[in-house]
């Protein structure tokens, strides 16, 4: 598939082929589904989401049916004939591959290798360009589609997980994942997630995504997907100029699904007014330009 | 973007009183302060049990600035939430959700076991506006009729209260669908009202699709984040969230969601059948 337009992110509506289809009446121009594993898994105790700053921080931990239930969810997507992007997890090198071999056998647009959700035991593996590197090349010898990895502002460097990761034949590379957060009841003076500490995303974690992905599109030659608290069409240019070429949108979708309508009505007059002809001609313009 | 307000304004409440409903069943009751809130008859909060889980809970009570929740005790959740004593913490958010339409003249409200715990704002209000009201409240056994002491003690002339068991120990002796048969039969309401288990409802909606009435039901699914973003209550085909589109749907969009009455997923997102 082609890495252009703006995509409906990984863990927001993706649970069911029901709710994606709506996403992608809204104007999503791919979805993400909710990453899944081999196993069905519960995921942590309730509350698995609070807010803080403007933003939401989740501990879901990895709810999802297993691969093997999700496949009646991925026939009734073909049916929709939209791109779905297949996000996957695995604990081990070889449970991945184990997945990644049933997921391709799903047909899906692409995969998108979760190896950093803060707030499960898979967090570690995107910390570590080896252990990136041994994750992304399993699943690519294991599958024929495209394979997305996705990455962690939490590692100590985002650009040395990333270089593994496209070294290991990944076809682009998705930033961020949430950015680690907790939230304290002052009252109660106990944490409020479930499991305690979680991930934050929304307008809160923008700004380090956009630098996660100035960095990563000047170091890699692999296209860099940008998501990250992008909930306005100025964000999404923002996130362009910093080098991302198609964009994915999770949290804003609280407001309402019409944010990729507005998102993408206001690029097209900003390039409109910029005398842009293509898109393609402003990614990654801010390290070009200086 | 408000975040806090698509959330619900979380913030933690002390328990102001827990009152026993039946052998089981409790209302927990505490005060929310502010004096813009709007709670409508129908409608859910979501309350974190310190140290247990989150779960949805549809409102039974709502005396500005006091709101209650009627609970089960079914799971660990909910066992927990019925052994709070007053002043213990618990986090809500809230309300959220769509609400019963209260456009009726003569209405029959059926709730089945613990389903009559939104039923009981949206009756008082009913009663309020002068709407004759027929009540059924179904369950098992007579012991776990919810509300019904209450109901039979409110003295209005515009409600009338019915009861049904599974096994005859109060009233009409059967299911509530055929308790309620007879009284659609001999009776002309323009709304009926439903909340209890999922095949009830969904008998009670086959009951009344081909006659001029309007039907609402609140149904439930399993929840997450209340307010639309997570997908784990999305109904098929539609892909209607519970939380934000529901709980409370009409006839007409019931018509649409293929899983009514028929399964739903568990908290892994696995297809669970209604049994019968």
């Amino acid at each position: 598939m082609k890495i252009q337009g703006y995509w409906l992110a990984s863990g927001i509506l993706g649970v069911t082929a029901s709710s994606m289809r709506k996403v992608v009446g809204s104007g999503a121009d791919a979805v993400v589904t909710k990453s899944i594993g081999l196993k069905p898994r519960k995921g942590h105790p309730g509350p698995v989401l609070t807010t803080s700053h403007g933003g939401l921080i989740n501990a879901v931990g990895l709810t999802n049916p297993g691969i093997d239930a999700f496949k009646d969810e991925m026939d009734l997507l073909r049916n929709y004939n939209v791109p779905v992007i297949l996000s996957i997890f695995g604990n081990t090198n070889q449970e991945i591959t184990e997945v990644a071999a049933k997921a391709g056998n799903l047909n899906p647009a692409a995969i998108e290798l979760n190896l950093s959700c803060p707030h499960a035991e898979i967090g570690q593996i995107a910390h570590n360009p080896d252990l990136t590197h041994k994750y992304v090349s399993s699943v690519k010898n294991e599958v024929g589609c495209q394979v997305f990895a996705k990455l962690t502002p939490n590692a100590s460097d985002i650009v040395a997980v990333g270089k593994a990761a496209e070294e290991a034949g990944a076809d682009a590379i998705v930033a961020i994942n949430t950015l680690g957060g907790m939230r304290i009841d002052i009252h109660q003076m106990r944490p409020v997630l479930g499991y305690k500490v979680g991930g934050l995303s929304g307008p809160p974690i923008f700004p380090v995504a956009v630098r996660c992905v100035y960095d990563l599109s000047q170091a890699l030659t692999v296209p860099i997907i940008g998501v990250g608290g992008i909930s306005t069409w100025g964000d999404a240019i923002e996130m362009h100029l910093a080098g991302a070429s198609a964009i994915q949108i999770g949290t804003a979708l609280i407001e309402g699904l019409d944010v990729f309508a507005r998102v993408k009505d206001g690029v097209k007059n900003y390039l409109r007014e910029q005398g842009i002809n293509k898109l393609s001609e402003i990614v990654g313009a801010a390290w070009r330009s200086s | 973007m408000n975040m806090e307000a698509l959330m619900g304004n979380p913030h933690s409440v002390r328990v102001v009183e827990v009152i026993p409903e039946t052998r089981t069943a409790k209302t927990i009751s505490f005060r929310i302060d502010g004096s813009n809130l709007t709670i409508l008859p129908g409608q859910f909060l979501m309350i974190w049990i310190p140290g247990v889980d989150e779960i949805p809970m549809s409102i039974s009570l709502w005396k500005q600035p006091v709101v209650g929740v009627t609970v089960l005790p079914i799971g660990e959740a909910t066992e927990s939430l019925c052994s709070l004593k007053p002043n213990d913490w618990i986090g809500i958010r809230g309300p959220f959700g769509s609400s019963f339409t209260l456009d009726s003249q003569k209405s029959l409200v059926v709730g089945g076991g613990v389903g009559m715990a939104p039923l009981r704002p949206l009756v008082n209000t009913l009663l309020e506006k002068d709407t004759e009201v027929t009540v059924l409240i179904g369950s098992k056994t007579k012991h776990e009729l919810l509300f019904f002491e209450e109901f039979l003690r409110n003295k209005k002339s515009n409600l009338k209260v019915l009861v049904s068991t599974d096994d005859g120990s109060e009233g009409f002796k059967g299911l509530a669908t055929d308790a309620a048969k007879e009284i659609l039969d001999k009776n002309d309401f323009d709304s009926v009202y439903t909340c209890g288990p999922e095949l009830m409802m969904r008998g009670l909606y086959e009951m009344v699709k081909d006659r001029k009435i309007l039907f609402q039901a609140s149904l439930e699914r399993f929840m997450k984040c209340g307010c639309g973003i997570c997908g784990t209550c999305s109904l098929d085909p539609t892909g209607s969230l519970v939380c934000v589109d529901g709980p409370v749907y009409t006839g007409d969009r019931l018509s649409e969601i293929s899983e009514f009455g028929r399964y739903h997923r568990n908290a892994m997102g696995l297809k669970k059948k209604f049994e019968t």
